[in-house]
């Protein structure tokens, strides 16, 4: 479909930078957030803007001076970005410390990227109990000391604003992908530009920009034809990935993408003391590969979740060298085949430029789809 | 043709430190087989686990950190990681988590055989990437999982917040732990665990001292075989008498001028990371045979769990080697290089270890520069052997020692 809303969601996706300049131009501060997870309520409530850096689709050259081959390209690329000056001009960058290699990143920051401070952010993983939910807050202190030194005032009132402007986004996005599974005219690409603008821009724009599209796609009607798959993983966002789902004519009905669906599916509960509040939506976070879950219920998550939206298969799309992924792989494998759910894996990174292996692999598993 | 004579092995002496620590080691397999059969608890348990809360409610271990390193360093690392890797496991995964995983699904393995577990303990002060292992074992065992979650600490002292977490962790996991096998926790028993604990790592961190005299009075390989020890029972009597008896033993060897490095000590060098178990003895022989002694690691310092206090144990949990930030990671590092005269430092690139290998070209850098001394690295693997090159490794080494060399 074209439109004009989807016009600007694909410019702001396509350029962060221009984003980034124009708010900086607007006299704003700009805090970098790395993925998986940051208290990006805090930030806004700050005065800042948070901006997502999950990296680029570009070449690793100056991060190898610090990183082992075998670390993610996503990782590396924030890196990289990060020493070329990409991200010159931001504030801070805040970065959780939900896996090895994001702890690693941290680290080497500091040396690589000296002009832009590194802010930890330790969460718990376990979360859930009191204990849990205590460290959460004690992390998010630390968070907003770091804010204050650079440039940033916190109070209780204005979380608590942040929280509801967050909690409006997380409903705008629950209710877009709902939209979204029934209509199959919105290609891989437009829905990735969706989600990935989201990133980049204040959430309270993001979001009145996604209620328009939300209404314009309630006016029109569905195109049908295509084949509906679940897509999990990561991070889905590269232009020859979504080329390739698009071409081979697949509808995302739902996503179990890190960069996508999984920021949005916690609100922020209510509660006089908003960073307690933040804390406990962080504990009543789930179905994700870096955080801890006994039981695993992302796998059954993505099975029930395959069956409700009626996707014919799952596509795992495994951001190599990411071990949390890869564990999970194995166990949402074997629970896709018990419940008769075809399920195939393609593998990518940033540094690819050859995506001739995934389309055959998907152009195989469209095939079987279609038996 | 004739046949070929074998050496018979050198008998060890029963009162030996070699004897004693090996067969703690070794004792600690069959004792949790031999629970097994008594329908009594086993747990498998993460290396860095807090050993107080098993060893005081009684609670047979295996550690499969150890079990993998076993299996790999008898050469059966990449069969096991082949079975992991025909589930579906990518073989990016750390090897012991395919090695464990393998082993959770044939629940047999002639090098390393061990109790199968009705528990799992993860502490993940060495890594992310143990809970996602030891979760996909609870699932595959169907079995319960206990988490101590102790971060990476970002900052180079302990915080409170830190010490209150990890502390109400330690009691909710001893809890869970009462409940699930209906067992009581035992104040006076925790007191004498922690005393041995304490005894253990004492005599430990003495042992690994001793490397400051040239010669150094051992072989720095020692350490990762003695380590097992230190890792499985450091809260027992037996390991603490053990560890005491390798102290003496090291200081006796430099009082007699002698030394468990049987080659004469031309360069002394830290050597870091975890062994490349399949490759023990390529990685030894490399260096001995140029005369290389590697007088110290991290481990030296590692299983410093000497404390005097609840809150001194817990921030003693929370900064072992993977859960520190850069700089103390680096300052732990060169203090073992300057008291133990080091001239070189050879890292291990761990294919297994992205934590342990991802900040480590900067570390290393940032020691070379403070101790003036050359770094160099090899590619390798904990216990995947398609990981390593014998000629990458020879080649490293021996530009290492030339650049040691050139520095005398």
């Amino acid at each position: 479909m074209t439109s004009e809303i989807m016009k600007t969601f694909h410019e702001v996706a396509a350029d962060p930078r221009a984003q980034m300049d124009k708010y900086i131009a607007e006299g704003k501060k700009i805090v970098l957030t790395a993925p998986v997870y940051t208290p990006e309520e805090i930030i806004h409530s700050m005065g800042f803007v948070p901006m997502g850096a999950w990296g680029a689709d570009t070449e690793l050259d100056r991060a190898k001076e610090y990183c082992p081959a075998f670390l993610c390209s996503i990782v590396q690329s924030i890196l990289e970005l990060g020493i070329t000056g990409k991200y010159n001009g931001a504030s801070a960058i805040v970065i959780p410390s939900l896996c090895d290699t994001l702890k690693t990143l941290g680290e080497n920051w500091k040396y690589a990227v000296k002009n832009i401070p590194f802010i930890a952010m330790t969460y718990p993983q376990n979360r859930k109990p009191d204990f849990g939910i205590k460290f959460t807050r004690a992390g998010y202190e630390r968070v907003i000391r770091d804010l204050e030194a650079a440039g940033g005032k916190f109070d209780n009132a204005s979380l608590a604003a942040s929280n509801k402007i967050y909690n409006e986004h997380n409903a705008a996005m629950r209710k877009l992908d709902e939209v979204l599974a029934a209509h199959p005219e919105v290609s891989a690409a437009e829905r990735s530009d969706v989600f990935k603008s989201a990133f980049f821009m204040l959430k309270e724009e993001h979001t009145a920009l996604v209620n328009k599209l939300i209404e314009e796609l309630e006016g029109s009607d569905a195109v049908t034809g295509k084949t509906p798959v679940l897509v999990s993983g990561i991070l889905t966002d590269a232009p020859a990935l979504n080329e390739i789902f698009d071409e081979l004519r697949f509808h995302i009905v739902a996503d179990d993408v890190a960069a996508q669906s999984r920021q949005y599916r916690t609100d922020v509960p209510a509660g006089d003391d908003a960073l307690t509040a933040l804390a406990e939506k962080f504990a009543a976070m789930d179905n994700c590969s870096v955080l801890y879950n006994q039981e695993k219920p992302r796998v059954d998550w993505i099975v029930e979740t395959a069956k409700a939206r009626e996707a014919k298969g799952v596509v795992i799309v495994m951001t190599k060298f990411c071990d949390p992924e890869e564990f999970d792989y194995v166990m949402i494998k074997k629970a896709c085949e018990k419940a008769g759910i075809p399920v195939t894996q393609v593998e990518i990174d940033r540094q690819m430029t050859h995506f001739e292996q995934v389309r055959t692999n998907l152009e195989t598993f469209k095939d079987l789809l279609s038996m | 043709m004739a046949e070929e004579v074998k050496k018979a092995p050198r008998p060890v002496d029963p009162n030996s430190a070699k004897y004693k620590l090996g067969k703690i080691a070794g004792d600690a397999y069959v004792n949790a087989i031999e629970a097994k059969k008594q329908g009594k608890p086993v747990a498998w348990v993460s290396s860095n686990f807090p050993v107080e809360i098993p060893e005081t409610l009684g609670i047979a271990t295996v550690y499969p950190e150890n079990q993998a390193a076993g299996i790999a360093a008898r050469g059966a690392g990449e069969r096991m990681c082949d079975v992991a890797e025909a589930e579906g496991y990518s073989n990016d995964i750390c090897a012991y988590a395919r090695v464990s995983l393998a082993y959770a699904k044939l629940k047999e393995c002639p090098e390393q055989d061990v109790a199968m577990p009705d528990v799992l303990l993860c502490c993940n002060n060495i890594c992310n990437c143990m809970i996602k292992w030891y979760e996909n074992l609870a699932q595959e065992l169907n079995i319960p999982m206990i988490i101590l979650d102790i971060p990476f600490n970002p900052d180079y002292e302990v915080s409170q917040a830190f010490i209150d977490y990890v502390g109400a962790q330690f009691w909710d996991a001893v809890h869970q732990l009462e409940e699930i096998f209906n067992i009581k926790w035992d104040d006076k028993k925790f007191e004498e665990v922690t005393g041995f604990s304490c005894r253990s790592s004492k005599a430990w961190l003495a042992a690994t001292g001793e490397a400051h005299w040239t010669p150094s009075p051992f072989n720095g390989f020692d350490l990762l075989n003695h380590m097992a020890v230190m890792v499985t029972a450091r809260g027992k009597a037996e390991a603490a008498e053990a560890m005491e008896t390798l102290l003496k033993e090291y200081k006796e060897n430099h009082e007699k001028g002698v030394s468990t490095f049987r080659e004469e000590e031309k360069y002394r060098i830290m050597f870091e990371g975890i062994a490349c178990w399949p490759y023990l003895r390529a990685t030894s022989k490399g260096l001995k045979s140029r005369g290389i002694n590697m007088v110290t690691t991290i481990y030296a310092d590692a299983f410093g769990f000497d404390y005097s206090s609840f809150d001194e144990m817990i921030a003693a949990y929370c900064s072992v080697p993977n859960a520190i930030n850069l700089e103390k990671a680096r300052d732990k590092r060169v203090k073992l290089c300057k008291d133990d005269n080091v001239e070189g430092l050879l890292v291990h690139t761990n294919r297994s270890c992205k934590l342990w290998s991802g900040f480590m070209p900067e570390m290393s850098r940032q020691i070379g520069e403070a101790c003036g001394i050359p770094v160099a690295s090899f590619d390798g693997d904990q216990a995947d052997p398609r990981n390593f090159s014998e000629a990458q490794y020879d080649t490293r080494v021996q530009g290492l020692m030339e650049i040691m060399e050139s520095n005398k």
